[in-house]
């Protein structure tokens, strides 16, 4: 009886993994080690053979700083995304109190990152549009004419000015996360905090902050990987431009492909930028593990 | 700044799309290698076909007049329309997994693979009739037809020129200058150069160097040179109108934030005087917001001879699909969009059959000042191959060189870029 139980317990447990497994394979698995032997080829997009260039393309890519040196332009999305975090710390600890209406606040600040990274995108073309758009006639009106700009015509600002978007779509989804990891500190430890006399800075620096520590890291990580891939507000916004100066490594891999039909050399790319997402990842589980320690 | 969700999400999308396609390349032969089945209703003009269309907008409205109009002239046939988006790239996909609709618009491929994929259009009995029998021609055999060609000029609003004062449309360089200097005066922008989105720039990097180049093969002979762009060859001299534009404030106000739908409207209402581009533009203009009468169409005065050249260039061609079972079908219905059905009227092209004649004013009256057309020639294969090698983007080119203030070391760094790819792609 239990025999025939245990049996039948396999069977099923085989049953529901297996096409889960199966989807995963064949969309993630499959395609990612297609995706690393064609980055050591130079397919072109359609033609049926292919010949094997071996490291030819990851040396092109490290030797070439067209491609490489774009990585540059995206040092303004992790200063922004350093700045998101800290925002979104904020806001989760103000709308963790009891506050009125800390509902609708919450929902304030999450609805941009709902809406469809495009649209957004296609929005800010409005509000940064040198002659007609919202912000210059905002600064206009408050009489700051100095501070008009074109705030994606200028080389040296045009991704502060994307990064700041980014940083705006984001700060929701950071902060419901934050919020989430704040509503799991055990309340009796303020209590206890209070009794002992701490003020409100004090068992934030020494409370909050370090049961929060794992989930900043996390945020962290996904600021980071995030800034390393960012597409679709220059996509939209600039193409790249202006004269490829907010071109992004990830822009210019889909370039590669498509528009150069360097399908080889794209591939590379993107395994490039795997592995740096690996990268950071190590890098920042072994400086926070290591402060742990001590 | 970005979630695990959105971009892993696109990172995995972007990877198994390029990995995709790899995975299928080996099945699209077999079929190819089968030759070709002829249709296997042997040439009765009968079956469903599918055409694969990139004019999103036309499905549910013209294209469902194409189909009733098509069946009332073969009614054992019937046609329906796909469209999609992003038509080269997701055509290419589909070939390469060997399974594409009956006829599509060929995408960019180089010509001796178009033997693999499409059937021969020979037997339709046009190619004497029509532009660009050679551009998607492969060992003298037709593959492919253009759905129509263009030319590219100034589109200018009449009402914005009379308000300027200029009674008539340059002619000359200096002429040109000139007007653009009067509507700048009052307070029009002269040309719309819509920069920001870079596209639209492809004029002066190819179409008008074509044209001062009196060459149809100007593109293509780059291959023959490690330095193709000079400040006084062709594409120096193109280029350095637009950058004289610019300096002198004929474009728009700030370049780096121009917005092409709005543009279009500008252009209708007034608010800009021209644009250079295609002809394919102008019904968009026109639906913009003004009457066809207060719009017009003229060739860029690249110099001061009074005689232009502009460039004659094919659109998308209609590809019938080799493993079609309607073959005959397929063959009918692309006879039938260039004869019948009126699609040139429709999108403003100048027809590709040569006794057709234009259908839209504008383009009258473009050839009411006597430009010397000169018939766009195929890309060669080489040359691509550079292009792609050395990651030149034709557009990018003018902006840089617009943008910097040394124009010379935007050229210099090209065409070190060229040289490198060159070397490669000739060894």
């Amino acid at each position: 009886m239990s025999g025939s139980y245990k049996r039948q317990r396999v069977i099923i447990l085989i049953a529901f993994l297996a096409i889960p497994l199966l989807l995963l394979g064949t969309f993630s698995y499959y395609p990612a080690a297609k995706l690393l032997y064609l980055s050591f080829t130079d397919w072109d997009g359609i033609s049926s053979t292919v010949e094997f260039l071996g490291l030819d393309n990851y040396r092109e890519i490290f030797s070439n700083p067209d491609l490489f040196g774009v990585f540059l332009h995206q040092i303004p999305y992790v200063l922004g995304g350093i700045l998101q975090n800290i925002i979104a710390i904020t806001f989760a600890v103000i709308l963790n109190s009891r506050i009125k209406g800390r509902n609708l606040f919450r929902v304030l600040l999450f609805v941009p990152y709902i809406m469809n990274g495009v649209a957004v995108a296609f929005m800010f073309q409005y509000v940064f549009d040198t002659n007609n758009g919202s912000l210059n006639a905002l600064l206009g009106n408050l009489g700051l004419y100095n501070l008009q700009q074109s705030w994606l015509g200028e080389t040296s600002l045009v991704n502060f000015s994307l990064a700041s978007v980014s940083m705006w779509r984001y700060v929701g989804y950071t902060m419901i996360i934050y919020l989430g990891a704040l509503q799991s500190i055990p309340g009796d430890m303020y209590e206890a905090a209070t009794i002992d006399g701490a003020n409100r800075f004090q068992s934030f620096w020494h409370l909050t902050l370090p049961s929060l520590s794992n989930v900043i890291q996390l945020n962290m990580f996904l600021t980071l990987s995030g800034a390393l891939a960012v597409f679709d507000l220059p996509f939209v916004l600039t193409k790249g431009g202006p004269a490829g100066a907010s071109e992004t490594f990830l822009l210019k891999t889909t370039e590669t492909a498509f528009t150069f039909n360097n399908y080889g050399l794209a591939s590379a790319m993107s395994i490039v930028l795997l592995g740096l997402t690996i990268v950071i990842l190590l890098v920042q589980n072994l400086v926070l593990r290591r402060r742990g320690r001590d | 700044m970005k979630k695990v969700t959105g971009y892993m999400l696109g990172m995995l999308m972007g990877v198994s799309l390029l990995a995709g396609c790899g995975g299928k390349t080996d099945s699209a032969d077999a079929p190819a290698q089968g030759g070709t089945n002829a249709s296997a209703n042997g040439g009765e003009i009968i079956g469903t076909i599918t055409f694969l269309t990139n004019r999103t907008d036309m499905v549910g409205e013209v294209y469902d007049d194409y189909a009733k109009r098509f069946k009332e002239k073969y009614p054992n046939a019937e046609v329906q329309f796909e469209a999609i988006t992003d038509l080269d790239k997701t055509t290419k996909i589909r070939m390469s997994s060997g399974d594409y609709p009956d006829v599509v618009l060929i995408p960019t491929i180089p010509n001796s693979d178009l033997p693999k994929y499409f059937a021969p259009l020979d037997d339709l009995g046009l190619a004497d009739s029509i532009y660009f029998k050679e551009f998607k021609s492969y060992e003298d055999k037709l593959y492919g037809i253009s759905v129509g060609a263009t030319t590219t000029g100034i589109i200018y609003n009449k009402q914005a020129f009379k308000d300027a004062g200029i009674t008539e449309v340059p002619r000359t360089l200096d002429e040109f200058y000139a007007a653009s200097k009067k509507l700048k005066d009052k307070g029009i922008v002269p040309l719309a150069s819509n920069f920001k989105d870079q596209w639209p720039l492809y004029p002066w990097s190819s179409e008008v160097p074509t044209a001062i180049a009196n060459d149809a093969q100007l593109n293509n002979k780059r291959s023959e040179t490690d330095t193709p762009y000079t400040m006084d060859n062709a594409y120096g001299q193109a280029m350095s109108i637009i950058r004289e534009m610019n300096q002198q404030g004929y474009l728009e106000p700030d370049i780096n934030s121009t917005n092409w739908e709005q543009s279009k409207k500008d252009i209708a209402t007034g608010k800009f005087a021209m644009a250079m581009l295609g002809n394919w533009a102008i019904p968009q203009v026109i639906d913009s917001g003004t009457e066809s009468d207060n719009i017009g169409f003229f060739p860029l005065p690249y110099d001061n001879s009074g005689k232009t050249n502009v460039t004659l260039a094919p659109d998308w061609a209609y590809g019938v699909n080799k493993n079609s079972e309607n073959i005959a079908t397929a063959k009918a219905f692309v006879k039938w969009m260039l004869e019948d059905s009126g699609f040139d009227e429709y999108a403003g092209f100048i027809p590709v059959l040569k006794d057709k004649k234009p259908a839209v004013d504008q383009l009258n009256e473009f050839n009411s000042y006597e430009p010397v057309y000169i018939e766009a020639a195929a890309d060669d294969p080489k040359t691509t191959d550079i292009v792609n090698k050395a990651q030149i983007t034709k557009e990018a080119l003018v902006q840089e060189f617009v943008l910097a203030s040394n124009p010379q070391s935007v050229l210099d760094k090209y065409n070190k870029a060229w040289a490198k790819a060159r070397k490669d792609v000739m060894k």
